[in-house]
Formats: C-alpha cells, sequence, structure tokens
C-alpha cells in the first residue's frame, strides 16, 4: 500500500529520513526504519572531520519551526565509512548525503560512500549557511558537477535544490540534464534571528536556514512547479509534520517525502504518520499511495484575475 | 514561548559553592516547572551553548544552574555578573522517576559536579516526605558541593556520606566502593526494597551499575552527551546500539538500559559525529 520505488531504491514506505537530522549513528537510522522510515539519507558527509558552528546552532524560533546553522559538522568519509558498513548489516535502502569543495572532493566522497554500501548518492549543492551553496545557485555548476559524478557513479544520485535562487526550475533541469535520477526539493531557506534583549544575532554563524513547519508551503509550492517541468522523480522535502503534509506533497508531484525537523517531537511521530496514511488510503478507496501522485494537477486554476 | 526556543534572562544571584563551582540563578517569563534529572541548553551569548543540569527550583520560579569551570564556556559563565543575560532553552529530557511506593534504601549517590541534579532531587523528595541518604564522592575536600546545605538536611534524620580521593574530608576513597560497603550486609529483601539515583563521571557510574547489577538493585543513571539541539535533531547524542538520544529518551536510564548501551562508559560522540574514547 505505501511501497514506493524511487530509480532503483525499493522503499517499505515513502518517508525517506532528510540529510542532517539524526543522519550520525547506524542505531538511530535503524530505530527510525523499525518504526517505518522507507530509507534514510545520512547527515551529509565530507572529504575530513569538520566540527561546523558552535552552538547555538540549532533552536527552534517558532512552534514546530526551526533554524540551524551547523555549518556541514560531519566526521569524514573515512571516519564515516564504519558507520555505512553498520548500516548494510540492516538491508535498508541507505542514502549517503555528499559534499566538498571541489567536483573532485565530491567525487572522492561519493565514490567511497559507494564502495562502503551506499544504495544512493544525495548531492547536497544548497546548504544555505556553507559554502557549497554557490554550486546549487548556478545552473552551469550543477549541470558539471552532476555530469561528472553521473559519469563515475553506479549508483542513483539525487540532487538536493537551494530554494534561496530566483528560478529554481532552471537549476532542477539543469541537474536533471547532467543525468540525475531525481532532486529534492528543498533544502532549507536562509533565514536569522535576533535576540531583543541581547541585541545580538542568537545562532553562532548570525543566519541559518529554516526548517520545519513554516517552510511547507514553501516547499509544497516549489514541488508543484518543479512536477511540471522535470522528467525524473522529486523528493519533496519540507516541514512535513503529519500524515496530511505527506499526502500534499504527493499530491503536487513528490514520488516520495524526506522527513525531518518534525522528528523533535519524538521517533513515534513516524508510526503516527504511517497509521494516517494508511487510513487516508483506505477511507478513499486507493489501494496504492502512488495513485495519488500529481493529482492536484489535474484541477485548472485560474490564470487571470476577474476584473469589474 | 515552547521549551525548544531561547529565552534571555537576567542572571538574580551568583553564590560560589567551592573552588571553581558557581551557582547562578535566574527567574523565567515561562512558567513550566522543571523536575529533578530535567536540564537546560544555557547560552552564554557571543561563546557557546551547552547542556546543564537543573540544580534546584523554588516555588517562587527561581531556577539555578551549578557550573564547574571546565573548559571556554564554563569559564566565560563564571566571568559573569549578577544582572548579566544568559539565553534558556528547556526543560529538556526526562526525569529521576521516584518509585510511587516509598522505598525504605533510597540513595543519591553523587560524583564532583553531578551532585547538580541529585541536589534538586534531594530537594524534592524532602517535600515529599521521603528517607534517604546521600553518598557524595570529590576529589579533594575544596570541591565537595553544597556541605552546608546537606548538614542542615542531616537534622532530618537523612544520612549523609562524603567520601573524598584523598581523604581530606569525610572518608578516603570512592563513592561506588562506600556504597557497596553500605549494602553489604543487606538482606535480599532490602535490596529489593532499595533504589538507586546516580550522576557523575561515567566510569563511576558504570562501576555503579555492576554493582547494582549483581545485587539486584533498581537504579537510575543521569549520562551527559554533547548536544547541538538538545531535542532530538542533531543525533550527537546517541547511545550505541540502541539508538537511544539522551536529550529527548534520557538523560536519566535505568539500569537495564544501561545494561543493553555498549557506549556506556566507554564511547561518545564530538561535535563532528566522531565516535571518540570517554
Amino acid at each position: 500500500m505505501l511501497e514506493r520505488n524511487i530509480s532503483e531504491l525499493k522503499l517499505k514506505s515513502p518517508l525517506i529520513l532528510a540529510s542532517g537530522i539524526l543522519g550520525v549513528s547506524y542505531s538511530t537510522m535503524k530505530r527510525l526504519v523499525d518504526v517505518g522510515i522507507g530509507a534514510v539519507t545520512t547527515k551529509s558527509i565530507g572529504p575530513k572531520p569538520r566540527k561546523g558552528y558552535k552552538n547555538p546552532s540549532i533552536i527552534e524560533v517558532n512552534q514546530g519551526t526551526f533554524l540551524n546553522s551547523v555549518g556541514l559538522g560531519n566526521p569524514g568519509i573515512d571516519n564515516f565509512i564504519t558507520e555505512i558498513k553498520e548500516i548494510k548489516k540492516f538491508k535498508f535502502p541507505l542514502i549517503v548525503s555528499v559534499f566538498g569543495n571541489s567536483i573532485e572532493s565530491y567525487l572522492e566522497v561519493a565514490l567511497k560512500a559507494e564502495q562502503a554500501g551506499a544504495d544512493a548518492i544525495e548531492i547536497n549543492i544548497s546548504c544555505p549557511h556553507a559554502e557549497v551553496s554557490s554550486i546549487g545557485i548556478d545552473k552551469q555548476l550543477t549541470f558539471s558537477i552532476v555530469k561528472s559524478m553521473k559519469k563515475e557513479l553506479n549508483a542513483p544520485l539525487f540532487v538536493k535544490l537551494n530554494p534561496n535562487v530566483t528560478n529554481i526550475g532552471e537549476i532542477a533541469l539543469a541537474a536533471q540534464n547532467g543525468g540525475a535520477d531525481a532532486v529534492v526539493a528543498i533544502n532549507t531557506l536562509a533565514a536569522m534571528v535576533v535576540d531583543i534583549n541581547t541585541k545580538r544575532p542568537i545562532l553562532s554563524h548570525g543566519s541559518g536556514g529554516l526548517s520545519g513547519k513554516a517552510i511547507h508551503s514553501i516547499a509544497v509550492k516549489k514541488v508543484y512547479d518543479l512536477y511540471k517541468i522535470l522528467e525524473i522523480p522529486i523528493i519533496g522535502c519540507g516541514g512535513a509534520s503529519n500524515w496530511q503534509d505527506v499526502i500534499e506533497f504527493i499530491l503536487v508531484g513528490a514520488s516520495a517525502v524526506q522527513i525531518g525537523t518534525v522528528l523533535y517531537q519524538g521517533f513515534d511521530i513516524i508510526t503516527d504518520i504511517i497509521n494516517g496514511l494508511k487510513k487516508y488510503l483506505k477511507d478513499n478507496d486507493y489501494s496504492s499511495i502512488s495513485e495519488l501522485k500529481g493529482l492536484a494537477h489535474e484541477f485548472k486554476t485560474q490564470e487571470v484575475p476577474d476584473f469589474d | 514561548m515552547t521549551k525548544n526556543m531561547i529565552e534571555t534572562v537576567k542572571i538574580k544571584s551568583i553564590i560560589e559553592e567551592c573552588d571553581g563551582v558557581k551557582t547562578f540563578a535566574f527567574e523565567r517569563n515561562s512558567t513550566v516547572i522543571p523536575k529533578p534529572g530535567q536540564f537546560v541548553m544555557i547560552w552564554v551569548p557571543g561563546v557557546d551553548e551547552i547542556p546543564m543540569s537543573i540544580s534546584s527550583y523554588n516555588e517562587n520560579g527561581e531556577w539555578a544552574i551549578t557550573i564547574k569551570k571546565a573548559g571556554d564556556c564554563t569559564n566565560s559563565i563564571h566571568k559573569l555578573k549578577v544582572g548579566d543575560y544568559i539565553g534558556v532553552r528547556g526543560p529538556l529530557g526526562n526525569f529521576f522517576q521516584v518509585p510511587q511506593e516509598k522505598k525504605k534504601n533510597t540513595f543519591l549517590i553523587g560524583g564532583g559536579i553531578g551532585m547538580a541534579p541529585l541536589r534538586f532531587l534531594a530537594s524534592e523528595l524532602i517535600k515529599m516526605g521521603y528517607n534517604f541518604k546521600v553518598i557524595e564522592g570529590a576529589k579533594v575536600k575544596n570541591e565537595v558541593l553544597f556541605v552546608n546545605e546537606f548538614l542542615e538536611y542531616q537534622k532530618e534524620n537523612l544520612e549523609f556520606h562524603f567520601c573524598t580521593d584523598d581523604g581530606s574530608y569525610g572518608e578516603k576513597g570512592f563513592a561506588p566502593e562506600f556504597f557497596e560497603h553500605l549494602i553489604e550486609n543487606f538482606t535480599k529483601k532490602d535490596l529489593k526494597d532499595s533504589v538507586v539515583f546516580t550522576c557523575g563521571p561515567e566510569i563511576m557510574l558504570h562501576k555503579i551499575l555492576q554493582i547494582c547489577i549483581e545485587k539486584e538493585v533498581e537504579m537510575y543513571a543521569s549520562l551527559e552527551r554533547i548536544m547541538r539541539c538538545g531535542c532530538g535533531l542533531c543525533g550527537l547524542c546517541v547511545l550505541d546500539p540502541l539508538g537511544l538520544l539522551v536529550c529527548n529518551d534520557g538523560p536519566v536510564f535505568n539500569s537495564h538500559m544501561l545494561a543493553e548501551i555498549e557506549d556506556f562508559g566507554k564511547f561518545k560522540r564530538d561535535f563532528s559525529g566522531k565516535k571518540t574514547s570517554i
């Protein structure tokens, strides 16, 4: 009922752990699969260990909406290989998110991850508070990195898109033309908060990326627009906090949905979402969630406003 | 205001507890009531934000944290004055589950700054009319915490035992050994009617766990790990192989869980997520 295939990946549910949330240890990722997650995406892994920005680096700014500037903190691919091997013992689809400081270093990390057992590679070219965002705002650079990596990799390649651009569509098309197997839309939105008592930005880095509730409707609009122009699958990402949000993403054209920020509520939220999805399908006489994909596009929307 | 949002508050009072340890009190707009064992994320503006156990809370809504100078952030906190701002998020995590039915023997075993959450627990247990025994371990005499406060409680027929590594205050030796000595003549029934709440260096907690498993004593320990979020997102406080998170599933874990946690007493994650020895 909830099974989905994305490229070569077979998912038992359309829910994928989003990169940057809990993707440090094999054990938490296994726990997420045990409660219903269909595939996991690791924290973005780079060529060497990196501590990232100091705290505060993850805070809530409104109920269910978080701001973070982790700054791509990660143990480095050579340390992370042990974790990948542990995960592979459990036989669930593993997507390793990678970044680098050049096409060569992206590729180096991705190849090591693939060799260790990654089922797919997601490239992070869009983290709004780190240097890699420069690739994700340029269609030519996006095309080049995807093309170069596809040439060397056997595993499917997903591209996580930066929403902090004027035209996300042209970047997505560049990724598709480069040979990407899917796009993930969207990464966090650049944002900041200032404490009025101390009068200073709260995050150590000053600004960060907004995730959670507040960005969900923005993400839905991006997926809706991308579905009209792309042929490759779109993985929806952005503030999905309950089963209704997941259905909404699928109706606008997402093939699967990433879950991240809402996990602050605990692992049980996944079980709630899975149960909600099943009940919705049953109540509406659908035998598979794939039947819902893109249905929102069947409705004509008003293009020209009414005039007196 | 949710518990994961930063609230900046003015430091209301600072008490020097002993060499390198100060207690900072503050009031919050948030009306949420913390429980012993819970923690807060403390932001020192411009420096860092770190997890800290709550060391007291009173009916007037005054919270306190007791901090030992141990690194850049704690050194900076020690330089703050009354009236300076700090940021607070919380209360976070679970808390010490006090058995509904009063146990005959309740032990609070703390090592060093690990006494902070146990001090909050002690004051709550007194309010609940609980009898308990405190075993406090410290390296040397001038690092023994909350002595005067505990001696005040002693009038209420509560037992306090102090031990130092060098014998400069109280007994000479370590808290786990002293605990083992206290229960050595306990009958099976006495052991079943005992509960341990502990916090301190993980090596100490590990020794206490071994004793509690062997003697079949119920035990709860509060653990510490590096965290970014304090609320189940960053994953740095993971405990392998169970995938438990110290922030959301803990910081307090019972002996059954601790026995299954291979990282316990051995490994933690650093700020990059890399596994390192404790």
